[in-house]
């Protein structure tokens, strides 16, 4: 499984399973496999979630090239495709009749679609924005950054989730790491990857600890425990999609070996305080399990 | 990427009534299987954390064959009679189900997958396990609401 860069972060990584509405992400890629697995993702769990999807893939993606990715031999997407709940568009298409891009025709245009997806009796819009637009527009890079950076207003309250993914092979290093910092979510740029993230006396976890990724599950949190040395260390599972009970066994070994008077508290979900707790949790007297209403 | 054999829900030919997924897998294809299952999971009706068990147990059962039976298997996943079924079949040495403890197996396990067919066990509404000859064929379902 390739792993995305660890550049500096935000605290904001998410796997693309837990996009909602009202939510604003960023992710990038540098190959097809990640261009094509965060895009199909989100776009099946979108159509089984009840939300009307909008794709705006490459300009440069040939339409069938885009369908067969998504599973053109699908009965569920002909459907989709067929009742409008999936569309694929441009953002050429979507800011007609204006033939030159600007951040507030746009940005109408986004509310009226969602508006309209709400109107036809979906749950929410979300829409997948390939940002190779910005060359196949001619548009001026800063106005896609004040396009990217003015944005709240389409997601605060609003029935409207966008993942904004960007080719590292085309945008340069300082835009990506302006427009990374921009958005509030960050995505893993693969399916079942695994990100930890190190902060002073607190672990976060993203993504999946799986058998493919429970190496560096258990490493991360060996680093983190030595690194607490008997001090109290937090261990956030809340932006865990998948814990195996593997996982979830060597976390828990991991905390019953502390030594010290130490207490290690683990924020997590409700599934995963009961996976937790049927592996022995409660025998382990510096361990704390707070709840968290998120996850599954 | 999403490459497992999607089959349509009317699919009513030769025993795949009911059938949405025919999917022969590895350990590098276990995301790509949960997110299947938890896709078709969400189209049956069930909710967030119904979901989240039901997806977690299959993995466990598809992690079990990867792990201690020849590294790979098949999962076929139903809509049959109020029940979310899911199947996953291995052509390892085969178990039943006495490998899987009777009480908590605790944070030790035993280490042959018996700590998380348990816990698929405890999440689910039903789990088998059949001699498949060869391997094994465990069974996991929930019911649909409603």
């Amino acid at each position: 499984m390739p792993e995305r860069p660890e550049s500096s972060t935000t605290g904001s990584e998410i796997p693309v399973q837990r996009m909602r509405p009202g939510d604003h992400a960023f992710v990038s890629y540098g190959d097809d496999e990640g261009r094509w697995d965060v895009l199909t993702a989100f776009t099946w769990l979108g159509l089984a979630g009840g939300e009307r999807v909008i794709v705006f893939a490459d300009p440069g993606v040939p339409r069938d090239d885009v369908l067969a990715r998504l599973g053109a031999d699908s009965p569920e997407l002909a459907d989709a495709l067929g009742r409008g709940q999936l569309v694929l568009s441009s953002m050429r298409e979507l800011i007609q009749p204006e033939r030159n891009f600007t951040a507030t025709r746009q940005q109408a245009r986004l509310v009226e679609e969602t508006d309209r997806a709400v109107g036809d009796g979906y749950r929410a819009l979300r829409a997948y924005i390939d940002m190779h637009w910005v060359p196949a527009l001619g548009t001026d890079v800063s106005a896609m950054i004040d396009r990217e950076t003015h944005a709240d207003h389409l997601f605060t309250d609003r029935p409207y989730s966008e993942i904004c993914a960007y080719d590292r092979r085309w945008f340069d290093d300082a835009v990506l790491e302006a427009m990374r910092r921009a958005h509030p979510c960050n995505l893993l740029e693969y399916v079942g990857a695994l990100h930890a993230e190190h902060t002073s006396g607190v672990v976060r976890f993203a993504g999946e600890a799986d058998l493919a990724t429970r190496e560096r599950f258990t490493a991360a949190v060996a680093v983190a425990m030595a690194a607490a040395r008997g001090h109290a260390l937090t261990v956030d599972l809340t932006h865990l999609h998948f814990l195996s009970a593997g996982c979830a066994g060597d976390l828990l070994r991991a905390a019953a070996a502390v030594s010290g008077p130490a207490r290690v508290d683990i924020r997590c979900s409700p599934f995963q305080a009961g996976l937790l707790r049927n592996l022995g949790a409660r025998e382990t007297v510096r361990l704390v399990l707070s709840e968290t209403g998120a996850g599954c | 990427m999403l490459t497992g054999d999607r089959v349509g829900e009317g699919a009513r030919d030769g025993g795949r009534a009911g059938l949405l997924l025919d999917w022969s897998f590895t350990a590098a294809e276990l995301p790509q299987l949960r997110l299947l299952v938890e896709e078709h999971a969400a189209r049956a009706g069930l909710g967030a954390r119904r979901r989240g068990e039901f997806v977690f147990a299959v993995s466990e059962i598809a992690t079990n064959a990867v792990e201690h039976a020849g590294g790979r298997g098949r999962l076929r996943l139903r809509r049959i009679a109020g029940e979310l079924e899911c199947q996953v079949a291995d052509a390892g040495p085969g178990f039943t189900e006495a490998v899987i403890p009777e009480l908590a197996p605790g944070v030790d396990g035993d280490g042959r997958g018996g700590r998380g067919l348990w816990l698929a066990r405890m999440v689910t509404d039903r789990l088998t396990v059949e001699d498949g000859a060869p391997g094994a064929v465990v069974t996991v379902a929930v019911k649909l609401p409603g």
